[in-house]
């Protein structure tokens, strides 16, 4: 057998082990710098600068004004007020969402009749527009609506989604709703390689269905688990459609404002970016902060 | 890890320079040629299917007498806002030479972009305008008192009403009591009662920075005797009559006589409610759904119907710095704002344009059709948006704080008020 | 699988489905009313299907066009994305290069950053800079590889067993063989998972066509039907309906996409590439 090539020790602490990696990457990194990384640095730009913008061939003054967009924002109420919604909204869903579709995932792995029926059913509403599907909500939660006549006295005094109360919970279970086909369908994926042995396995050993779930599953899951939190949470910090389609500007009293609905409506509909590029800044920063602390959670062994 | 995420920090930096480089600067528009030439054009329409109408016929007139300086005319691109789809052409560089739908408010933020052509610089301009418009159009100057916008259409805002449903309460439907605050609360209140209707009368009460253009500020223009809400850039509605009109809605509000949630499509055209707060522009959506009559906006103790303001609801046509054939823009301005077109566009679309002399010029339309006499006397007595900086955040700013006091009746009336008058006069100040 | 156990769970499955596609139901059966009916008794069709509304969407806006525009927008992504992607997922799982963790590193990124934070900048740069307005390649391009698939066909590559690759590498193989002739036949499952989660995105996607294109000819099938309901809509006889009728045709064709791939989501794939 021929000895493996060798390489020089040069180019490997260059360009690492198999540089091949770096040709393959490279249109996907390309597309990061033009499409993201350009963007991004923009926006961090103008959140430290008084900017708008001006039509092509404008001279406008654009002075850099260091933290006072971040003051003017982290002083917002209406700034404030929406941060501590997406808070909210977080811990509802999250955890309904991990829950419930590594539960619906493993059920619907096995072989049982319907199948098909039963996987599209879970994963229909992921599918749809929020354009469609939030009419039908807005329709079955009005105060005359399906749900109010059904619960008779036990209805809700303002309505749903006018109640100040109730209008960011009620979204929590929408979205919760809507995207739990996603994850269903990154749990299916995962489940795929818990191996069948294991769980003989542990039927060998005398484990009921309980037992083996929460030892064989839930483990062999792992990590998609911490995916499926982590995007849960970056998906619902950067909650924007579904404010904007059901509430119209942030609900009753900002109830059920999120912060990108407040940084769109401060960047786009009042022109004034840098704000706008300010609430994104911390937003993100928030969120990578969670994520960070999640992930250091979940993968504690 | 940390190296990595240092170094991904460092790369959004050096990106962050990389765009700064590139964004600010650029060279000057040679303004002078393009306000000169003359050749083909681009116009947006609204969507508005009789205003489409009138300005396609409008395009096809002007294009057979001027075969060089064709006219291609389409409907704006849909959005939620139509600001939202201009901003975005201004920043793009392609917005289109007029817009047919450019809304007051939006100018003063449009004319910061540096995306719009201050109509003075065209030497016939201001002569044009105050011959058309009269006095009214200082409400649409700049505060560099120069002209941004031509003053185009307006529809003023009335009170319409279901003759059928107030027949049904026990009202009478040719002269129901609307004109002070005390006779429309009993009439609504009594159209509830009955059953009548679901709500008396159904604005909407979402958070959109314009909702307020439909239920606070036409009655605060009447009420006020034709204030603006900021008038040298100070807030006006710190008064008794802002807090006059704004306890009237609140107990409409807290009377149940309109809900606080709301409707997906026409309450009143849909026979949900029984009043609605709009303009001419809806007359042939109503036409054989409602069976409709007008009044004026109710005022506290009553004026002569002569004698009250209300919101114009204006969009106004205004020239983009975009455009390179400027002259002929000016010219078919000015074509399509004359006495033929602008009697064109009443009687296709049943708006009001902004003339001085609409009850006379067109006199014999307006007593064919005596629905639309009301809104015509009303023309004269409008009261746009104030033409200030940050205008958008102002009555974004103006809103949520009513939605909260008013609507919800979460905090004090007038309590909300004089904080958001102290707010939006900070607003107007700022550049 | 034992079957005697599984009929709770089998009931329990089938009331979940059955909420979760009421919403659905109602959608359907809207849109086949001639008039708009908020009663209990709604949910029962019993004046009669029509295809009125259908027929009056048609009529608004061309829904053969948007759909075909819709194809285009999707179809580009899910092909960029999965090529790309499967390249540049391979090379973070498998490859050692250098720059790899800060690529990583900025993958991640971009999940955590709203789109709304970068829409206007990215319009500047499409529109004015690169003059891609009103094009299909405007439309596909911030969106042209995505990123969670990526990160997909990473997770899936890392984990593949290392033997697999180690053996290869011992017999002499070089990398692009290996990726050729192992790595990418493997990839089935993921790609399937990839190309169903890719497509929802610009299948539905709103803001961003609507920002780069105003001619209305190049429009895909969410934008027009948004733009519909905002301003059109108030003007049809049952415009609640013909809303309805553009969601469900807006929704059929990724329903049918899954219907027809779902099946190979089944545990014995992967397996038998593994064993012996």
């Amino acid at each position: 057998m021929p000895p493996p090539k060798r390489r020089s020790r040069r180019l490997t602490t260059l360009f690492g082990r198999q540089p091949l990696g770096m040709a393959l990457a490279a249109p996907y990194v390309v597309f990061l710098a033009a499409v993201f990384a350009y963007p991004l640095g923009l926006a961090v730009y103008m959140s430290f600068h008084r900017y708008f913008f001006a039509a092509p061939g404008a001279v406008v003054a654009r002075p850099f004004v260091g933290l006072q967009n971040y003051k003017t924002a982290l002083s917002d109420p209406a700034v404030q007020r929406s941060f501590l919604n997406v808070v909210e909204f977080l811990i509802i869903n999250v955890p309904l969402t991990v829950v419930l579709s590594l539960v619906l995932a493993s059920s619907l792995n096995g072989a049982i009749r319907g199948r098909t029926f039963l996987r599209v059913a879970y994963y229909v509403p992921y599918v749809t527009a929020s354009v469609a599907v939030v009419a039908v909500w807005l329709f079955l939660f009005s105060n005359g609506g399906l749900v109010n006549q059904l619960l008779g006295p036990l209805a809700p005094d303002p309505s749903w989604l006018v109640n100040s109360t109730l209008a960011m919970p009620l979204i929590a279970v929408f979205v919760t709703w809507k995207q739990l086909g996603f994850f269903i369908l990154l749990y299916l994926a995962a489940l795929q390689n818990v191996s069948k042995e294991l769980y003989e396995a542990a039927s060998v050993d005398g484990a009921g269905k309980f037992r083996s779930f929460m030892n064989v599953t839930v483990p062999g899951v792992r990590p998609a688990t911490t995916l499926v939190v982590i995007l849960a949470t970056i998906t619902g910090a950067n909650l924007f459609t579904e404010p904007y389609l059901l509430t119209n500007g942030g609900g009753p009293d900002g109830a059920s404002a999120s912060p990108v609905l407040v940084m769109y409506q401060k960047g786009i509909e009042q022109g004034s970016p840098d704000i706008a590029a300010a609430i994104g800044v911390i937003l993100v920063i928030g969120v990578l902060v969670v994520s960070l602390i999640n992930r250091r959670l979940l993968e504690r062994d | 890890m940390k190296k990595k995420v240092y170094a991904a920090a460092v790369i959004t930096l050096a990106m962050a320079t990389t765009a700064a480089c590139s964004s600010s600067g650029g060279t000057t528009a040679s303004g002078g040629s393009a306000l000169t030439a003359h050749g083909p054009i681009k116009v947006w329409l609204s969507n508005n299917p009789e205003e489409v109408t009138w300005g396609t016929s409008m395009v096809k007139a002007w294009n057979a007498a001027h075969p060089k300086e064709l006219v291609t005319a389409q409907q704006i691109p849909a959005g939620k806002t139509s600001e939202e789809v201009i901003g975005a052409a201004i920043t793009a560089g392609n917005a289109p030479c007029l817009v047919y739908n450019t809304s007051p408010s939006a100018v003063p933020g449009f004319q910061k972009q540096g995306g719009l052509v201050a109509l003075d610089s065209f030497p016939d301009a201001k002569a044009y305008i105050q011959a058309r418009n009269g006095t009214a159009a200082d409400q649409y100057k700049s505060p560099d008192g120069k002209f941004y916008q031509l003053p185009w259409k307006s529809n003023p805002v009335m009170i319409f009403y279901n003759k059928d449903m107030m027949k049904k309460a026990g009202i009478d439907p040719s002269a129901p009591p609307l004109s002070t605050y005390a006779d429309f609360l009993a009439t609504s209140k009594k159209i509830v009662a009955s059953g009548a209707a679901k709500a008396a009368i159904w604005p909407a009460p979402t958070s959109e920075f314009f909702q307020s253009w439909f239920d606070f500020y036409p009655l605060y223009a009447a009420e006020s005797g034709g204030k603006q809400l900021i008038e040298n850039n100070k807030a006006t509605f710190d008064s008794a009559a802002g807090k006059s009109v704004a306890n009237f809605w609140r107990t409409i509000y807290a009377d149940k006589l309109a809900p606080q949630e709301v409707y997906t499509g026409d309450s009143f055209a849909d026979q949900k409610a029984a009043m609605a707060v709009v303009g001419p522009w809806a007359i042939p959506v109503y036409k054989g759904k409602v069976n409709w009559g007008v009044a004026p906006v109710p005022t506290s103790t009553g004026m002569p119907a002569s004698a009250i303001h209300t919101f114009s609801d204006a969009k106004n046509v205004a020239i983009y710095s975009a455009c390179k054939n400027q002259g002929t823009a000016w010219d078919l301005l000015k074509f399509s704002t004359s006495q033929a077109q602008d009697g064109a566009l009443l009687t296709t679309t049943g708006q009001m344009p902004l003339r001085q002399d609409v009850p006379t010029v067109y006199a014999s339309y307006l007593s064919t059709h005596p629905s639309y006499k009301m809104f015509a006397d009303q023309v004269a007595r409008t009261v746009e948006v104030p033409n200030v900086n940050n205008s958008i955040a102002i009555w974004q700013a103006f809103r949520d704080s009513y939605s909260s006091s008013v609507i919800f009746g979460k905090t004090p009336v007038d309590a909300a008020l004089t904080s958001t008058a102290a707010k939006v006069t900070t607003l107007a100040g700022q550049p | 699988m034992s079957r005697t156990r599984s009929w709770p769970r089998m009931v329990a499955l089938v009331i979940g489905a059955i909420f979760f596609l009421f919403p659905f139901y109602y959608m359907i059966i809207g849109s086949l009313q001639a008039k708009r009916d908020t009663s209990i008794t709604g949910i029962i069709p019993t004046h009669g299907v029509t295809l009125h509304n259908y027929a009056q969407i048609n009529a608004s806006l061309d829904l053969l066009r948007s759909l075909v525009n819709s194809g285009i927008f999707t179809g580009g992504v899910i092909l960029a994305t999965v090529i790309f992607g499967v390249l540049a997922g391979y090379a973070l799982a498998r490859l050692h290069f250098r720059g790899r963790g800060t690529l990583f590193a900025l993958m991640l990124l971009v999940q955590v950053v709203p789109f709304q934070l970068l829409i206007i900048p990215l319009y500047v740069m499409i529109v004015r800079n690169y003059g891609l307005g009103d094009s299909y390649m405007g439309m596909i391009l911030p969106f042209a590889i995505n990123s969670v698939a990526v990160f997909i066909f990473r997770q899936f590559f890392l984990a593949l067993p290392e033997d697999l690759f180690a053996a290869a590498r011992i017999d002499g193989a070089s990398e692009l063989r290996i990726l050729w002739s192992i790595a990418l036949p493997l990839v089935r499952p993921a790609l399937l998972t990839v190309v169903l989660i890719t497509f929802i995105g610009p299948w539905n996607e709103l803001l961003w066509p609507f920002l780069v294109t105003k001619d209305v000819s190049l429009q895909p099938l969410a934008v027009s039907l948004a733009n519909y309901i905002s301003n059109v809509a108030g003007r049809a006889t049952n415009p609640y309906g013909a809303i309805l009728a553009g969601s469900v045709v807006l929704a059929a064709p990724v329903v049918a996409l899954f219907v027809a791939f779902q099946k190979h989501f089944t545990s014995s794939e992967l397996g038998s590439g593994v064993k012996g």
